[in-house]
């Protein structure tokens, strides 16, 4: 299997970080994502918005293949593959990618989790600099460097030798976000970077994404803040039980969409 | 009381061969045993089916079995089998194969295996796996997700478990006197019948022992201290807790 197929005649264009085509995954039965595409052009924010079980969090786990579909094409970060219903296992994967391109791949896009999955025994500071240090072969003292500098941007430079433990849930998702920075990705995910949190701690953490968006980083979101969403992105995709049900710009995903269900999910927001 | 046998070099010898052959059995069953304790754990979450059930299957009968009995097997039932196999007299191996030394350590190995591998199943489990998940999203093989991130933080979650198991090891060492090998209570078995003195001999051993278990605690506290990411509020109170629970 070869990452990039020669009949992949849609090429996406230069500009587009992620080109997602006809995603489809299941979980046994069950369809969960059914023919989805997406595209996310260099430097924009998208935002997926949807119900609850609509699968948001699964297309966003595919982008960095933690989940693997079944069908479809994928271009990400510059890596493009083709996925088929799940032949002989290949080599040490089952996926359309060697281990070494696999890695590659999650090195250039970096997520960031609803329950911040920081590292518990290890410090600011080594949660920060670990990934880098293990995966792209960065030294400790450089790796520590860049630690530092992400850390100052989210305001969390001062508890770089706290433990997680310590640290509020805000605190832990902007050290979450750090680490994510330290891996200097091509496309940041967000999964629900804020449902975890105390209401009161909501808005540090939106801030700093915030401030993310405005740098002109590309970025994939999952979030229920409607207002925020509508206010950072540039594009919103309304998933509605496996399929894109709506696309496009917030204006028109907020104020004038012709899907009847998109309508209804986002009134009670506006 | 009547020590004055502890001026006879012979007897110091005795005793100074039984302190070294107790410390080298704890420390080489205590890496050996953890060692096959982890390979233990990780083959019965994640190993092949047959695997897992070897895993499994050791572990029943391990920790099923008086540990005595256990030593008396490998010793005498092992080790005189051995012994029937032609020509292994004459193999390299034979020095090792004939030694107590050797059977002491591979029960104690097992042991430990067994015991800790249950303990360390455990916590391996315990750990939220989101924090996997996040290696594996940033790249991490799934060797550096195992050795940098699985591992250490299921050790951080039972280690004041393991460490009460190595305390628990070092009181079990004086079971190889029965096969001849020569331990603390081996000496003051010699000491005993030569001197017709019962209390001195065992006296010595006792405190002996408690010095190194007091010793033990004190290094393994330290350990648990000092392992990143052990929350201070445990650390600040864990000695008094201790005292006041028991
Ligand atoms: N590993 C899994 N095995 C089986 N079913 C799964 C698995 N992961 C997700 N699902 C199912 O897939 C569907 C979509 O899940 P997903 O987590 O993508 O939804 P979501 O849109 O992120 O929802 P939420 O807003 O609650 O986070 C759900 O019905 C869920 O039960
Ligand atoms: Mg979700």
């Amino acid at each position: 299997m070869t990452p990039s197929s020669p009949d992949c005649t849609d090429t996406p264009p230069s500009s587009a970080v992620v080109e997602a085509r006809h995603l489809v995954k299941r979980y046994g039965d069950v369809d969960v994502l059914r023919d989805v595409s997406l595209s996310v052009a260099e430097g924009t924010v998208t935002t997926i918005i949807g119900a609850s079980g609509s699968g948001k969090s699964t297309l966003l786990r595919c982008m960095n293949l933690l989940e693997r579909p079944q069908q479809g094409q994928l271009t990400i970060a510059d890596e493009s593959m083709r996925f088929t219903a799940q032949g002989p296992r290949s080599g040490h994967t089952d996926m359309p990618l060697s281990r070494h391109q696999l890695q590659r791949l999650r090195a250039k896009v970096a997520m960031v989790f609803q329950q911040f999955n920081l590292w518990p025994h290890m410090t600011v500071l080594g949660n920060v600099s670990e990934p880098p240090v293990r995966v792209k072969g960065v030294s400790r003292r450089k790796a520590n460097a860049l630690a530092m500098h992400y850390l100052e941007r989210v305001g969390m430079a001062e508890r770089a030798d706290a433990y997680p433990a310590f640290l509020s849930g805000g605190q832990q998702q902007r050290v979450a976000i750090a680490r994510a920075l330290a891996m200097e990705p091509q496309i940041l995910l967000f999964d629900e970077p804020t449902s975890a949190l105390d209401p009161e701690r909501v808005n540090e953490v939106l801030g700093v994404i915030r401030g993310l968006a405005d740098e002109g980083r590309t970025m994939l979101m999952v979030t229920h803040e409607m207002a925020f969403a509508r206010d950072v992105s540039d594009q919103i995709v309304f998933l509605d039980r496996g399929v894109v049900g709506a696309a496009g710009s917030p204006e028109r995903i907020f104020e004038q969409s012709d899907n009847e269900r998109c309508r209804r999910f986002i009134a009670p927001a506006a | 009381m009547d020590f004055s046998w502890l001026s006879d070099p012979f007897y110091q010898e005795y005793l100074v061969e039984g302190l070294i052959n107790t410390l080298w059995l704890l420390l080489v069953s205590a890496v050996a045993g953890l060692i096959l304790a982890v390979a233990m754990a990780m083959a019965r979450i994640k190993g092949p089916r047959p695997l897992a059930w070897l895993a499994t299957g050791v572990t029943a009968v391990i920790r099923g079995t008086p540990l005595l009995v256990q030593l008396f097997f490998f010793y005498y039932g092992v080790g005189r089998l051995l012994e029937g196999i032609p020509g292994i007299q004459d193999s390299i191996f034979w020095g090792l194969l004939r030694d107590p030394f050797f059977y002491a350590t591979l029960t104690f190995t097992l042991s430990v295996g067994a015991y800790s591998g249950e303990i360390l199943r455990g916590a391996l489990l315990n750990v939220p796996p989101g924090e996997r998940e996040a290696g594996r999203a940033y790249g991490f093989h799934p060797w550096q997700v195992f050795v940098h991130l699985w591992l250490p933080r299921a050790v951080q979650l039972c280690l004041p478990t393991l460490t009460g198991e190595m305390i628990l090891l070092l009181k079990s060492i004086p079971l190889v006197s029965t096969i001849a090998m020569m331990d603390l209570l081996q000496a003051a078995n010699i000491i005993r019948d030569e001197t017709f003195l019962t209390y001195e001999p065992l006296l010595l051993i006792a405190a002996i022992y408690l010095l190194l278990t007091l010793i033990l605690t004190l290094v393994l506290q330290q350990l648990e201290r000092h392992f990143p990411g052990v929350q201070p509020q445990r650390r600040r109170f864990r000695w008094w807790a201790q005292a006041r629970h028991g």
